[in-house]
């Protein structure tokens, strides 16, 4: 695969900060493409890097050097105000505990990225019911996080990132906080996601059940990948 | 954009809070709302008590206050003769004698039922020289009689009642017998008691009286004061009495200033009290705000969403303030050394007040939303 069709391509990215006067690099050099319609999971131990590669993939945060195109963008260049713009109409972010806003429905805590948009109340009002439906939360709208379980919560979580049909999702341990049986339904889901609706997936996840459920399997250790478990995509 | 409910839901998040902020912040603006009303109401009435048309004929030095001023008691009769074009009411000059007089008032038997009292000795010719002094009930007074302004129990500190007409009081050793009340709207004489000249001048045992005041109608000022320096035997000096109220009002200046310092010192610690609260408020949410970032949101659009709730839990304070100084400020009366004016919680001192609130609500606000949105967003998503 050349890197020109990639949706997520990395070169020589690297990731530098300082705690008090001492540089800490948890990303070094690292190249990496991910075809489009890929599910992702990267593992690796704690402090890998894995996480801070997802921020740098999703422009949460942005690399010290290198490049790194998403959908043909090099987010490396832009800048905080512009990654912020990029963010709301390219990438959807699963977080580990959900982070939905406690003072809002369901229905609103999905409206949110939708209300960045030009849209008009009867168009966000259909997309919001259309992106609950596919989470299986239709009947749940009116609900307030506080009123839904860690499942449940998560698949609004999911509903609130598809919403704006982004290309990309990444999700930071979704499983994390989850039973069994909740995480399995919300493994299902993010696979749905990307058969049947073409997104691309990067997920960071501990737990080897939960990264059997991706196509492709990346180890992160010390800022550098390891091994490359799938066909489908690899480190360049 | 953050739609607006989701600012006005956030203010109801811990009701507690929402409480302290808004009693907080109502206390400091009806704070505000007072320092202006009074300040205004005490402006208001020393520069309503002095007409430009009015000349003030008093003892020479005693241009700071009247009550230490003595003239012959002549002066009247001589002025009205020497200066002519003041002004005439059905063919009497508006020449008016008058004894200002600072004393004890006693309205019963008992120990504690004496007052200190501003009195003015007058003529009915008090009335050409005074037209906004109208008698609202009884008459004016004679002989052995005294009327009382429609303050001068509030700055008493007596009922109304006591002040009736009917009613005897003692001024000194002299019983006088209330004939009337009158009202001279926005005035010093609203808290003044008026007696007969004579009944005065007998009471403070003085063949003087305090000054003589004048009315112009074609003569000027000029005229007046170049009869004060013809008669140097007289000692007189001549002052208009809107400047001689204006000194007043001066004197009363550095009052007016600590009023406001002191409002001032209780709103930048109200700031800083506000501050910490909302340091507070803020700190438990940098997790949300970080996910609406991440969401798309710029940091701009959330501190305004931030602003826009200190701004709708400053309006309530408003409000609070607002019913608290409409229902128990509005139309007290305040006594002061030569007077009592009202407060008047007036739109203008409202306005003040909201928009006081409003600023206060932006430099408390900014720098807790700036501390909540300023974390670098991978670390922002980890907090607590």
């Amino acid at each position: 695969m050349s890197s020109y069709e990639s949706f997520i391509r990395c070169r020589g990215v690297t990731k530098t900060y300082h705690k008090g006067n001492t540089p800490v690099t948890p990303l070094s050099a690292l190249d990496l493409d991910v075809p489009r319609g890929t599910f992702l999971a990267l593992m690796g131990p704690s402090g890998s890097g894995k996480t801070t590669l997802l921020n740098l993939i999703a422009g949460i945060d942005s690399p010290t050097s290198g490049s790194l195109h998403v959908g043909g963008v090099d987010i490396a260049k832009l800048k905080r105000g512009q990654l912020t713009k990029w963010r709301a109409s390219h990438v959807g972010y699963i977080f580990q505990l959900y982070h939905l806003v406690p003072i809002l429905s369901a229905f609103e805590n999905v409206e949110l990225p939708l209300l960045l948009a030009p849209l008009s109340r009867k168009e966000r009002h259909r997309q919001v019911q259309v992106a609950l439906e596919l989470v299986g939360l239709g009947d749940r709208s009116d609900h307030r996080p506080s009123e839904l379980s860690g499942g449940q919560e998560q698949r609004v979580a999911i509903a609130r990132a598809i919403v704006a049909n982004p290309a990309l999702l990444v999700a930071d341990e979704p499983t994390g906080d989850l039973d069994r049986e909740s995480a399995t339904q919300i493994l299902n889901l993010l696979r749905e996601l990307v058969r049947e609706h073409g997104k691309t997936i990067v997920m960071v996840t501990h737990d080897p059940r939960a990264a059997a459920a991706a196509d492709t399997v990346l180890h992160l250790e010390k800022g550098r990948l390891v091994e490359a478990a799938d066909l489908n995509m690899q480190a360049a | 954009m953050l739609p607006l409910s989701y600012a006005v839901r956030n203010l109801f998040r811990v009701p507690a809070r929402l409480l302290q902020i808004v009693l907080g912040g109502g206390l400091v603006i009806l704070l505000l709302m007072l320092a202006a009303a009074l300040s205004e109401g005490m402006d208001g009435v020393l520069r309503s008590s002095g007409s430009e048309k009015n000349i003030i004929v008093l003892g020479t030095g005693s241009e700071e206050s009247v009550e230490r001023s003595e003239i012959k008691a002549s002066v009247p009769s001589e002025l009205e003769a020497a200066v002519s074009g003041l002004e005439e009411v059905l063919g009497r000059v508006a020449v008016s004698p008058e004894i200002h007089y600072n004393g004890l008032l006693t309205l019963g038997d008992g120990p504690g039922d004496s007052r200190q009292a501003l009195f003015r000795g007058v003529t009915p010719a008090a009335l050409l020289v005074h037209p906004e002094v109208r008698l609202v009930e009884g008459t004016f007074p004679r002989a052995g009689e005294i009327m009382v302004g429609r303050l001068a129990a509030h700055r008493l500190g007596v009922g109304e009642a006591a002040l009736k007409p009917g009613t005897q009081v003692k001024v000194g050793s002299t019983t006088l017998r209330i004939s009337g009340i009158f009202q001279a709207p926005g005035t010093v004489m609203e808290a003044e008691l008026w007696a007969d000249l004579n009944d005065l001048r007998a009471i403070g045992q003085r063949d003087t009286i305090s000054c003589v005041v004048v009315r112009l109608d074609s003569a000027t000022f000029d005229d007046v004061e170049v009869f004060t320096l013809q008669r140097l035997d007289l000692e007189l000096a001549a002052i208009r009495e809107s400047d001689y109220y204006a000194k007043l009002a001066a004197f009363y200046t550095p009052l007016r200033i600590m009023t406001w310092v002191t409002a001032g010192l209780v709103v930048a610690g109200a700031v800083f009290g506000g501050m910490n609260t909302l340091y507070a408020a803020f700190a438990s949410r940098v997790r949300e705000m970080a996910t609406l970032q991440a969401v798309g949101y710029s940091r701009k659009a959330l501190a305004f969403s931030l602003l826009q709730e200190s701004l709708l839990a400053s309006l309530l304070g408003s409000l609070f303030a607002a019913v608290i100084a409409l229902a128990f400020a509005d139309g007290l009366s305040v006594p002061f050394s030569i007077g009592t004016f009202l407060l008047r919680i007036t739109p203008g001192i409202l306005g003040l007040g909201v928009l006081g609130g409003l600023t206060l609500a932006i430099i408390g606000t900014l720098p807790p939303a700036w501390t909540c949105l300023r974390p670098e967003l991978p670390a922002a998503l980890r907090s607590a």
